[in-house]
């Protein structure tokens, strides 16, 4: 009994590490991403614009083209996913309860979510807003 | 490398959210590491802040453009180019453990740090220039 418990364990803390060692490899990728994304739109929203920051008609011009449209979706999702996920490594090294670790994972993915239908849904108005 | 284990790994300090602020006979390593977490956790603050202030989008062209001119004062200025030193460290940084992590320069990752945050403090000295003067 004491051993199938052991095994049933050791298990779990095995399934645990992988998937962690996944979630790591997604931080990475989309880290990495971001280095590319992230830089794009820091140039094109603020250091190629006179005086650092699109004013209202300008936003509205650049996202009406669809490949920065698109760019700027991905770069919502992405953000997002590497924050989070950023954010739940650092709530993991305080040791939280294995229980508590399921509801801060719910939190997150629920936080991740809102934040990219968000992202997602302002795209779109500020595109119909543009009249694209 | 105390950076490159994964999340759940048992060998942790005691306390690490302590141990991030105390820098007394720390590794660059662990200093590296520390700065990592600090600039991360701002830069996840400020990704959602970024989210809430877009909306003003919505309000027209006075909403945005009320916002413009705060955005462009002095203060501002200041906490964009905090916001870039946070954003050029994390990525050089972000760069180094990633490649480490998957077994590429092991052995050189100190060289790898000063050369990723060297080219990081360069990109930030140029762009902490450009927000002031561009």
């Amino acid at each position: 009994m004491q051993s199938s418990m052991s095994r049933r364990t050791l298990e779990e803390m095995a399934t645990r590490r992988d998937r962690s060692g996944s979630l790591w490899l997604v931080q990475a990728f989309t880290g990495l991403l971001l280095v590319f994304i992230l830089g794009a739109h820091m140039i094109a929203h603020h250091f190629i614009v006179e005086g650092g920051l699109r004013d209202y008609q300008q936003v509205l011009d650049y996202v009406a083209n669809p490949f920065v449209f698109i760019i700027e979706v991905v770069f919502v999702i992405i953000a997002t996913i590497h924050a989070l996920l950023g954010a739940r490594a650092i709530v993991l090294d305080l040791r939280p309860p294995a229980a508590t670790v399921k509801v801060i994972n719910w939190v997150l993915v629920a936080i991740g979510a809102v934040a990219i239908g968000y992202g997602l849904w302002l795209a779109l108005a500020l595109q119909r807003a543009a009249g694209a | 490398m105390d950076d490159i284990q994964p999340t759940t790994d048992p060998v942790r300090p005691k306390a690490p959210l302590r141990s991030w602020f105390d820098v007394r006979g720390r590794s660059l390593s662990t200093l590296a590491f520390a700065l990592n977490r600090l600039t991360a956790i701002g830069l996840t603050v400020y990704l959602f802040l970024h989210l809430a202030v877009l909306s003003m989008l919505l309000g027209g062209p006075e909403s945005w453009n009320r916002f413009l001119a705060v955005a462009r004062s002095p203060f501002f200025l200041l906490l964009d180019v905090v916001l870039l030193f946070g954003v050029v460290y994390h990525m050089a940084n972000g760069i180094r453990v990633a490649l480490v992590g998957m077994g590429v320069g092991h052995t050189q990752h100190k060289t790898m740090f000063y050369v990723l945050v060297g080219l990081a403090l360069v990109l930030f000295v140029v762009g902490a220039a450009l927000i002031f003067v561009g």
